[in-house]
C-alpha cells in the first residue's frame, strides 16, 4: 500500500514536468499555424457540418438539434481516441527521459491526456456557447453534474492511455491495431448516430452496453436536454474506469521497471 | 544522514524478450510452427555484484566495452530492475547519462532548458534563475530561441551538459561524460566537472581515459564480464586492467 502512495506522490511531485511537456506538445502542434488553437473548434465543427448535412438528410432529422448532438459527440470522442492512439507512442516519445530518470511512467501518458484534454475543453467552450445561444432554456442546475462528469471521464481516459502506452512500447504493431479498433468502436457508438437509429435497426444492444454511449450521455443530458444524467450512465462510466484502472495497475506493478528494456 | 551507495549480491538479467522479434509476423510464424531463429538467452549483465561506496569516495569504473560499467552505473541510479539482490542509495543522485537524449526537438533551446531542469527535479522558477547562466556556458548565442532540431550535434551535447551540470547533487554518476564537445568546450567542461565533483559527496564515473581516472578517483573498480574483478587503489587497478587486456590478447592471439 505504501508503494501505491509513493507512486501517487511521485506523480504529484513531477507535476511541473508533465504539465510543461503537455504545453510543449500543444505549442508544437500549433506552431506556424495561422488559426492556431481555434482548430480545436473548427475541426470538429467542419466534421459536424458534414455529418449533419449527409446523415441529417439520410435519416431525416432536424438539423438544428442534430448538429450540436454530433458536435458534442465528436469532441468527447476525439478526447478518448486521441488519448488512446497517441498514448501508444507516449513511452517511446519519452525514451530520453525514461533512460535518465526514474519518474513514474504514468506521467508520460498523463502528458498525452492533458494535451487531448485542453483540446476537449476548447471545443467544449465552443459547444457551451452554441447551446446557450440555441437552447437557453437548458441552462440550469443540471449543468453542475458536469463538474463530476469531467473528472470522471479524465479518470477513465488516463488509464486507457496508460495501458496503450505500455502495450505500444512492448509491441510496436499495437499502434496500427488500435487505430482500427477505435475506428470500429466509433461506428458502433452513438457519436454521430442517434440511439433511436440503433433502435430502429434492432441493434440497440450496441448502445445499451456501450460505455461510450454512457460517457457521452453524461455530457449530453444536461447540455442538450437540460436533464440530469441517468444513474446507469454514471454506473457504466465508473465501472469502465475501474476496470481500466485495474488493468493499468497490473501493468504498472508487473511491467513498469522492465519497460526500459523495450525502449 | 551520511550518503552511501550499497549493492548487495546484485544480479541483473537483460530480458531477452526485448531483443527477440516481437512483431505479429513472429507471432504468426510461431503459431504456424515455422522455423524460428535460435532462442536468445537472457543476458546475465551483472553477476553477483556487491559494492559499498561511502561518502568522500571518488570511484572510477574501468573495463572493456560491454564489460558492464554503464550497466553498473545505471543500476546504482535505480534505472534497471535487478533480478536479485539489493540496491540501497542514500542521497540525491545526479546522473549524466545519454546526454544528447531527452530533448523536445520541436521546442526551442530555452524551453528545453526548462523541461530538462524539471526532469531533474527543479521547479520552474529555479530554472528561470539558472537559465542565463546555462545559455552562457553552453555558448549557444541567439540560436537559443530556435527549435532544438536546428542545432548541430555538438551544440545539443553542450546544452545538455550545461543544463545537467547546473544542478549539483550529493551523488554524481558520470558515464563517459568527459570528452563531450570541441576542445574549447572541453576545457570549460572539465573545470565544471571538477567543481561538481568537489561539491558532490560521492562520485562514480566510467571512463577509458586513464589520466582522467588518475586525476579524479581515489578508488577504482575493474569490471569484466559483469563481475567486479578488482576493487582498490588506483595504480593497482590500472595494472590489473592492463593484465586483463593482455590475457584477452593472448587468448585471441
Amino acid at each position: 500500500m505504501s508503494r501505491f502512495f509513493i507512486y501517487i506522490q511521485k506523480i504529484y511531485t513531477t507535476r511541473y514536468l508533465w504539465w510543461n511537456l503537455a504545453l510543449s506538445d500543444l505549442r508544437s502542434k500549433f506552431r506556424r499555424s495561422v488559426l492556431g488553437m481555434s482548430w480545436a473548434v473548427l475541426q470538429p465543427l467542419a466534421l459536424t457540418l458534414l455529418f449533419t448535412f449527409v446523415l441529417g438528410r439520410i435519416f431525416d432529422v432536424n438539423g438544428s438539434d442534430y448538429a450540436p448532438y454530433v458536435f458534442s459527440g465528436i469532441i468527447v470522442w476525439e478526447f478518448i481516441v486521441s488519448s488512446a492512439n497517441v498514448g501508444c507512442h507516449a513511452l517511446l516519445l519519452a525514451e530520453g527521459y525514461i533512460k535518465q530518470c526514474t519518474h513514474p511512467l504514468a506521467i508520460y501518458s498523463l502528458r498525452i491526456v492533458c494535451v487531448a484534454l485542453i483540446n476537449l475543453l476548447l471545443g467544449f467552450a465552443g459547444f457551451i456557447l452554441w447551446v446557450m445561444l440555441i437552447k437557453p432554456g437548458n441552462i440550469g442546475w443540471t449543468w453542475l453534474s458536469l463538474l463530476l462528469s469531467f473528472p470522471l471521464i479524465i479518470l477513465l481516459v488516463w488509464p486507457l492511455a496508460l495501458i496503450t502506452s505500455f502495450i505500444g512500447a512492448r509491441f510496436r504493431d499495437f499502434s496500427q491495431l488500435i487505430v482500427i479498433v477505435m475506428q470500429a468502436v466509433w461506428y458502433i457508438s452513438p457519436v454521430f448516430f442517434q440511439p433511436e437509429m440503433f433502435q430502429r435497426a434492432n441493434i440497440s444492444f450496441l448502445v445499451d452496453y456501450n460505455p461510450i454511449y454512457h460517457i457521452l450521455n453524461l455530457i449530453r443530458m444536461p447540455t442538450l436536454y437540460g436533464e440530469w444524467p441517468d444513474m446507469i450512465n454514471l454506473i457504466y462510466t465508473v465501472g469502465t474506469a475501474l476496470v481500466l484502472w485495474i488493468l493499468a495497475a497490473i501493468l504498472i506493478i508487473r511491467q513498469e521497471r522492465k519497460m526500459i528494456f523495450y525502449l | 544522514m551520511s550518503n552511501f551507495i550499497e549493492l548487495k549480491n546484485v544480479n541483473l538479467y537483460y530480458s531477452c524478450l526485448a531483443y527477440r522479434e516481437t512483431s505479429i509476423k513472429a507471432f504468426v510464424c510461431k503459431l504456424l510452427g515455422f522455423k524460428q531463429r535460435p532462442k536468445t538467452e537472457d543476458v546475465h549483465a551483472l553477476k553477483n555484484v556487491s559494492l559499498k561506496v561511502n561518502a568522500g569516495e571518488r570511484v572510477g569504473l574501468i573495463g572493456h566495452n560491454g564489460a558492464g560499467k554503464s550497466t553498473l552505473l545505471k543500476t546504482i541510479a535505480s534505472l534497471y530492475p535487478i533480478t536479485t539482490g539489493e540496491v540501497n542509495v542514500s542521497g540525491d543522485i545526479r546522473a549524466l547519462f545519454e546526454l544528447s537524449l531527452g530533448f523536445e526537438l520541436e521546442a526551442t533551446g530555452r524551453e528545453n532548458i526548462l523541461y530538462r531542469g524539471l526532469l531533474l527535479g527543479k521547479k520552474p522558477h529555479e530554472m528561470r534563475e539558472l537559465q542565463q547562466e546555462i545559455i552562457d556556458f553552453a555558448d549557444i548565442g541567439e540560436l537559443i530561441d530556435y527549435p532544438i532540431k536546428t542545432y548541430s550535434a555538438g551544440m545539443m551535447v553542450r546544452l545538455a551538459f550545461a543544463i545537467s551540470t547546473a544542478v549539483s547533487g550529493e551523488i554524481l554518476l558520470l558515464d563517459e561524460v568527459i570528452g563531450a564537445g570541441d576542445s574549447d568546450f572541453m576545457v570549460k567542461a572539465k573545470k565544471r566537472i571538477y567543481s561538481l565533483i568537489d561539491n558532490a559527496k560521492i562520485l562514480v564515473l566510467t571512463s577509458h581515459d586513464m589520466s582522467a581516472i588518475r586525476n579524479m578517483c581515489n578508488r577504482v573498480v575493474v569490471v569484466n564480464h559483469g563481475e567486479i574483478v578488482f576493487d582498490g587503489g588506483v595504480e593497482n587497478a590500472i595494472k590489473e586492467y592492463a593484465k586483463l587486456g593482455q590475457v584477452a590478447y593472448h587468448t585471441e592471439g
